[in-house]
């Protein structure tokens, strides 16, 4: 086992070339949908059990199959009011299930990238030749269903393996999200090829937030500004991001719905900020800034405190 | 750089998809994208039909841990005194304050009843048919988990004997099903329909009725509400009472804003005896129904009669 990703190395959040996002933005904001589909009867893997409950977990099962029938079409219809887009985080096997889930995406000119086959194909345990296979099944489908390249990666699950990521770069992946060590993007280090992290979130995340902490629904909606005030202020002095990770089966409830609404009214009333897709955002960092902070970085991250 | 190549084989046959085709992976019923579904027209053109589902569960004390524990179900060490009494308050006290404060608004809730309440305690059996509520049968017991490891042939009579003995109890038709704790095996819906019941209400993935194939003809499904369940919120969740009052208001004014160009919705209250008829907890519900009940186009009805509108929409 390692005892660390070994993926970057340490990088204080302070004396960092200075970020500036299009039109002299300072906070980019993305939404990331995740579009999933959980297996009823999925296969086991050796190190994560699908299912809370014997199979069929009829409970989680339909709990998950909200998002998809009812959900979803909910949530699109506030972002598209707001004129916010989505990348999606997609388990790719959504575009054969249910292509009119596609077909909505497309037509909102959103961004679709894997989150692999299916929420229950862990990678734990996957050779690295099937960590590829499943990589060129979700660029084929992605292509065949909106024409799009795919640049972005979140493991089903977050369930990567210690040699994903190095697989993700040799595939010609753009960008992962596996790693939240961060509110910029950052080079990562793999053994052959280019790939940066582009920040995600397990804190403004409807999952852990509703589903682990018993978050109200009005308090997800100040937890939501308050993190977008903040990296908003210091996205003053340099450039941040802020993701908000959502799952249409959590906050597409009608309960929840008007809490992601008031989030995005707060944010999109601001002037400075990038609304964008991670695909951007990535092409953006590593067109205007890869080089810059990766000399930064090579020379022992010199500046310090300002 | 150089970095860990992996030495595993993989797993083998783990990227097979047998069920990777154009909608669901069962055949159960076909996927329906809310928002494209055909218009429900609700009587009085109401926009949100009600519905009011009891959760009337035992517990035995003896309950079996395995092979999960029902969500309020027993989980400190034997004799759990503590579990078990808390959960017959419910049935002993609890209920009767639900029925005062639903009784004075003239609104008629599902009872989704385990039977051995109604084989326990007829008194209670009595008061709930004196009070015009429908029934309808949630298994035997909440210790009698419907799932997968369960034979065939004890499921059945799982299903065969909750029927029964509610049949026994109540003048009026049984006809809906909810499994303890939302639980099924892959057969559950043939037996249920094979036990002449008619609609069901345990899967969580929609806001409207849909129908579901049975060996045994159709049933239709009904929109339970978990995520938005005092169970869930108050006692899984440890939410406050203010906020589940604050959920369900929530949830209603959304379904009411769709229903003006979508066509009727359902908004499901479920209500637990032992957790909403709590002394302090009661006059929030009041409280709560009555702001249900203020606006024009809300009708309160039971499981059964919304199926029978919505399959005649």
């Amino acid at each position: 086992m390692l005892a660390e990703p070994g993926h970057y190395d340490y990088a204080p959040y302070t004396g960092r070339p200075h970020i500036v996002w299009p039109n002299g933005a300072r906070i980019a904001v993305w939404l990331a949908p995740n579009i999933e589909h959980y297996e009823l009867e999925p296969p086991d893997n050796p190190r994560k059990t699908p299912w809370p409950r014997p199979v069929p977990d009829i409970l989680n099962y339909s709990h998950r199959d909200y998002g998809n029938r009812t959900g979803f079409w909910r949530m699109a219809d506030v972002m598209a009011k707001h004129g916010v887009r989505g990348s999606v985080s997609l388990n790719v096997a959504v575009c054969d299930h249910y292509p009119e889930i596609i077909e909505r995406c497309c037509e909102l000119g959103w961004e679709l990238f894997s989150h692999g086959t299916y929420n229950t194909r862990y990678f734990y345990d996957l050779s690295e030749e099937q960590q590829r296979a499943v990589i060129a099944d979700s660029r084929e489908t992605i292509r065949k269903y909106s024409g799009q390249t795919l640049d972005g990666w979140l493991t089903p699950a977050i369930t990567n393996d210690e040699t994903t990521q190095h697989v993700l770069a040799e595939e010609g992946i753009k960008y992962t999200l596996d790693m939240v060590h961060d509110d910029q993007p950052m080079p990562v280090k793999v053994r052959n090829g280019r790939l940066i992290s582009v920040p995600y979130s397990l804190e403004v995340n409807d999952v852990p937030l509703f589903q682990l902490r018993n978050t109200p629904v009005a308090r997800y909606t100040a937890i939501v500004k308050a993190q977008f005030d903040q990296l908003y202020a210091e996205g003053a002095e340099n450039g941040t991001v802020m993701c908000l990770p959502l799952h249409p089966f959590l906050t597409g409830q009608p309960q929840r719905i008007a809490a992601l609404d008031a989030a995005l009214e707060h944010i999109v009333a601001h002037d400075g900020v990038w609304l964008a897709t991670g695909r951007e955002i990535a092409a953006w960092y590593i067109e205007h800034y890869y080089d810059a902070v990766s000399k930064w970085l090579a020379a022992g991250t010199p500046g310090g405190r300002r | 750089m150089s970095g860990p190549a992996s030495s595993n084989k993989g797993l083998p046959n783990y990227l097979d998809y047998p069920w990777r085709r154009r909608g669901l992976d069962h055949d159960r019923f076909p996927h329906r994208n809310l928002p494209q579904a055909e218009p429900v027209e609700w009587p009085g053109k109401a926009r949100v039909a009600l519905w009011i589902a009891v959760h009337v569960g035992h517990f035995p004390m003896d309950m079996p841990r395995t092979p999960f524990v029902a969500p309020g179900g027993v989980d400190r060490p034997y004799p759990s005194y503590w579990d078990y009494t808390q959960r017959d308050y419910g049935n002993r006290v609890g209920i009767y304050r639900l029925m005062k404060a639903l009784d004075e608004r003239g609104l008629r809730p599902t009872a989704l009843m385990s039977s051995a309440v109604a084989t326990r305690y007829p008194a209670l059996a009595a008061e709930v048919a004196a009070s015009g509520w429908e029934v309808a049968a949630a298994g035997v017991d909440m210790g009698k988990l419907h799932h997968g490891g369960l034979p065939e042939s004890e499921e059945r009579a799982l299903v065969t004997r909750a029927v029964k003995d509610l049949r026994g109890a109540f003048r009026t038709p049984v006809r809906g099903w909810h499994s303890p704790a939302h639980s099924q095996s892959m057969r559950t819906l043939d037996l249920v329909a094979e036990a002449g019941l008619d609609w069901v209400a345990d899967w969580i993935n929609d806001d409207m009725p849909y129908s579901v194939a049975t060996k045994s003809g159709p049933l239709t499904a009904m929109p339970l509400a978990w995520d938005l369940s005092d169970q869930r919120l108050l006692f899984q969740q440890h939410m406050d009472t203010s906020e589940f009052v604050e959920q369900v208001l929530r949830a209603f004014k959304t379904l009411y804003a769709e229903a003006a160009s979508k066509g009727g919705r359902v908004l499901t209250l479920t209500l637990t005896p032992w957790l909403m008829g709590q002394p302090h907890r009661i006059r929030a519900l009041g409280a709560l129904l009555d702001r249900l009940l203020e606006p024009a186009g809300v009708w309160p009805a039971t499981g059964s009669a919304i199926v029978d509108a919505w399959r005649t929409k």
